[in-house]
């Protein structure tokens, strides 16, 4: 059944704003598709000679190789956490979140010194064993694909735990219990099939990450489509060829996306949670427990405890009482940007993603999601789409002014905080809205259908019942965005405003010139200064 | 009281040094480091009596730079690679100075020939080889990496960094197209490993003997040599640092620059290339070879001695902006060999 909603004034409002906004937010992106249609020296045949199908092959090995590690430990740790009760869970609960905080290029750092040869790993197992060189034994080099999979993977899955975590918490108890009374394994016949559409957005911005890191693949040598477009940009000057590069991974992405909805089809996974549904956690105890602390620890370990370890050994050898003041300080900035930036873009996905969901205009629809796309690209190569559009705007303003006031203004949007928290909803639109609309999949249609037909309008519907189902989802795509905001840095080191630093530009410029002592505090800060809002968003995620 | 603080808020967020443009302040797009550009800014503020701001960033000032067009805040740009520099020019950002200082410290193939963008340091590109293991004299030219002598043996970055593209843009300058491809397959079947890591970790490479031979920036070895790491210091030693090409017949060794110019659109342009200016005189050319190892380009200024202590070398004398020319040349051979 479709209730079409007569076309009132105000769905009409609501109708223009979802699509300006949306289109505003499009714009960077559009502008890179303009950027790829102008002038280019017609390198396409040169790669597909040389280069092309290593890009290609490598981007996709390790997209799909991350994708399925990220994926089971993702959906392994969340049910655990879930399903079972632990002593310290709550401590857990908070660890398991914080290997993304760490920025996937310093892990990497960590992990070389670690692992390779004359690394402090590899020279006690020679000792142990009685080794002499590399040739008395195998082990696998730690700057490969190989690498570059378990690395990505442990610091990338903490999206599809909390968007699995959060699907799972959202699930009526009353499913599960038909699946014990049938004997059937609760978490193959109900949780994991309902809450396959928050998984799947979890993998896919997991795939998106993959797809447009730069700083794991460069330390690695990992010759990926997003090297490849910074060698045909830096190397060659050809900035339309870089773009059309972008294009194409995007365009892959989202081709991959689309084959993710139709095969969910019309199945709906609509369930819902209601008051007097109990609380089902299992106590485990003895081996069960072991292995669930075992299991939980894996992935703290390899992805927080390990390169946080490591990266205090360095820090320790380089610290100053200089450095230590400056870090500090730039943490203030780093917070007020990060916190800023995830309460714009929630609100922002927030009210795009419902009022999409109420007014299901296809074309609308199709702008949102686009809008919500730019997670795809190379952080620097949006960086750039939002350059273009700030500097149209400006010209556009300052023409303005000129002709309708007669005045010149002095004042430009370039190089404002304002264009750098517009360039995060550009890019992490994606994580808040992903989360919105996984959650929205979850509230049954007939709800709002209900509401209406009992004469709510469409904004009390919204306020009264999708919001309330909403929220668990709001809480889990914030601590999202806010690390994301906290680790990003290519996008703030071109767009931020002069001598405005954030950690992640702080540690890069060390980490630039290969000096990873004086990186690891900085970077150390940027773990610390997640772990606040983590706490705080985790305990309302959990308690709603 | 919540409307001021909205406002409050408001001007925070909107107003950046752009708006507030302050005649006696400079605003700098730097592709160089805060930590390494700062102690030159420092003594130049002491100097003149004018503040700088910098914004650092690796990538995209250029088309940043562009985007912004005759509202951009900029008035001077700084680079770490003739490359970058070109590319400005090339996307016609930098305005054409007329300044007889900086004709008279920077020599002609170091600057470009219509007076945009100028060369303020040099760094070269250089081999370093384990003393045991590699004979004096054995190496003494780049073309000798190509060696089958040496399969297995040399370890290297990957060849799309600006410094080895730089490396082989110099190549075809010197061979041709043909030729310098021959010497990079050489090359690449000599790698001892798929190319990896940073200069550093080349030279690390060698101390644990995956390799025998490096190709690095010189700097490096300067900061390996006083680096705040102990194990770092330990790489270097049993290390010895050759200049290739330095044969009296021989073209020199290959070098690159950092380099600056003024912003087209710049409202400061005076002090702007007062600053260019400053970074050219005696003063802040040794404080290149001070801070980063690098070699200075006033010809009246003299390396540094611990760069002296390295050897005397003799650079190529070859005009700097063929190396930028030729880069996207040695793009395609390097995708072509797979270095």
């Amino acid at each position: 059944m479709v209730i079409k909603s007569k076309l009132t004034e105000r769905t009409f409002f609501w109708q223009l704003f979802v699509f300006v906004s949306a289109f505003l937010i499009s714009w960077p992106i559009l502008a890179l598709v303009h950027l790829s249609l102008g002038y280019s020296s017609n390198l396409w045949a040169h790669l597909f000679e040389t280069v092309l199908f290593t890009y290609i092959f490598n981007t996709f090995t390790l997209m799909v190789g991350v994708g399925l590690c990220a994926g089971i430990i993702g959906v392994w740790s969340a049910w655990i956490l879930y399903k079972y009760d632990m002593p310290f869970k709550n401590v857990l609960e908070v660890l398991i979140l914080l290997p993304a905080a760490c920025p996937g290029y310093l892990v990497a750092y960590a992990y070389t010194d670690f692992f390779e040869y004359a690394g402090p790993f590899q020279v006690i197992l020679r000792e142990m064993m009685g080794w002499n060189n590399a040739n008395d034994y195998y082990f696998p080099e730690i700057r490969s694909l190989f690498g570059g999979i378990l690395i990505l993977s442990f610091v990338l899955y903490p999206y599809v735990y909390l968007l699995a975590r959060t699907g799972f918490l959202n699930i009526s108890d009353k499913l599960t219990n038909v699946a014990r009374i049938y004997n059937r394994s609760e978490f193959w016949s109900v949780s994991l099939p309902l809450s396959r559409p928050a998984i799947m957005v979890g993998l896919s911005l997991v795939c998106m990450e993959v797809v447009s890191d730069f700083g794991t693949v460069e330390y690695f040598s990992l010759q990926t489509l997003t090297l490849g477009i910074f060698n045909v940009w830096i190397g060659m000057n050809d900035i339309g060829a870089a773009a059309q590069m972008s294009l194409f991974t995007f365009i892959f992405i989202v081709m991959l996306l689309y084959f993710e909805l139709k095969s969910r089809g019309r199945k709906s996974f609509s369930t819902i949670k209601v008051a007097d549904d109990y609380s089902q956690t299992i106590r485990a105890s003895g081996k069960k427990l072991a292995l669930n602390y075992f299991l939980i620890m894996i992935p703290i370990f390899i992805g927080f405890l390990l390169p946080i370890i490591i990266l205090f050994f360095n820090m320790i050898e380089s610290i100053t009482i200089q450095s230590l003041k400056s870090s500090i300080l730039v943490s203030g900035n780093t917070f007020f940007v990060a916190g800023l930036g995830s309460v714009l873009i929630m609100i922002t996905a927030t009210i795009l993603g419902t009022l999409n969901y109420m007014l299901k205009n296809r074309n609308i629809s199709l702008l949102t999601n686009l809008s919500a796309m730019g997670y795809a690209f190379p952080g620097t190569m949006l960086a750039i789409g939002v350059i273009i559009f700030v500097g149209q705007m400006d010209y556009f303003l300052k023409n303005l002014f000129s002709s309708v006031f007669d005045v010149l203004p002095n004042i430009y949007l370039s190089g404002t905080l304002a264009v750098l928290l517009f360039a995060y909803l550009v890019r992490y639109l994606a994580v808040g809205y992903g989360s919105i609309v996984s959650g929205l999949q979850n509230i049954p249609i007939n709800l709002n259908y209900a509401s209406r037909t009992l004469g709510s309008s469409m904004e009390h519907t919204i306020r009264k019942i999708t919001m309330p189902l909403l929220i668990r989802f709001v809480f889990a795509g914030s601590i999202l965005v806010f690390v994301d905001i906290v680790k990003e840095l290519p996008m703030t080191l071109l767009l931020r405003p002069f001598n405005f630093e954030t950690l992640a530009t702080y540690t890069y410029q060390f980490a630039h010139d290969e000096l990873m002592g004086q990186a690891s505090m900085p970077a150390l800060i940027i773990i610390l200064v997640s772990i606040i809002p983590i706490i705080f968003l985790n305990r309302l995620l959990v308690k709603s | 009281m919540p409307k001021t603080l909205l406002y409050a808020f408001l001007t925070i967020i909107f107003t950046s040094v752009n708006s507030l443009s302050v005649a006696s302040e400079l605003n700098i797009y730097s592709h160089r480091q805060p930590f390494l550009i700062n102690p030159f800014l420092e003594v130049f503020t002491k100097e003149t009596g004018i503040k700088t701001n910098v914004l650092y960033s690796t990538k995209g000032l250029a088309q940043r730079l562009k985007a912004e067009g005759e509202n951009s805040p900029a008035d001077v740009v700084l680079t770490v690679d003739i490359g970058r520099l070109y590319i400005y020019a090339d996307m016609d950002l930098l305005a054409e100075i007329d300044s007889n200082v900086l004709d008279k410290n920077i020599p002609i193939h170091l600057k470009s020939s219509s007076n945009t963008w100028f060369g303020l340091s040099k760094r070269s590109r250089v081999i370093v080889v384990s003393e045991n293991k590699v004979g004096d004299g054995e190496i003494n030219r780049i073309e000798d990496l190509a060696d089958p002598k040496w399969k297995g043996r040399i370890c290297s970055r990957p060849g799309s960094h600006v410094y080895n593209r730089a490396l082989m843009a110099s190549m075809i300058a010197a061979h041709g197209n043909a030729e310098a491809e021959k010497w990079a397959r050489g090359l690449v079947n000599n790698l001892a490993r798929r190319p990896q890591g940073n200069d550093r970790a080349q030279v690390k490479a060698i101390f644990e003997g995956q390799c025998d031979i490096a190709i690095i920036n010189n700097y490096y070895f300067g900061k390996l040599k006083f680096s705040e790491d102990e194990t770092q210091r330990e790489w270097i030693k049993g290390l010895r640092l050759i200049f290739p090409n330095q044969e009296p017949n021989d073209r020199g060794a290959h070098i690159n620059i950092s380099g600056g110019g003024v912003a087209k659109y710049s409202k400061n342009k005076e002090a702007a290339i007062k600053l260019l200016e400053f970074l050219s005189e005696k003063e802040a050319q040794n404080l290149y070879g001070e801070i980063n190892f690098e070699y200075p380009v006033n010809p009246k200024t003299e390396p540094t001695s611990e760069l002296k202590s390295w050897g005397n070398f003799r650079e190529d004398k070859l005009s700097i902006v063929k190396i930028a020319e030729l880069g996207y040349e040695a793009q395609k051979i390097i995708d072509k060999v797979g270095w």
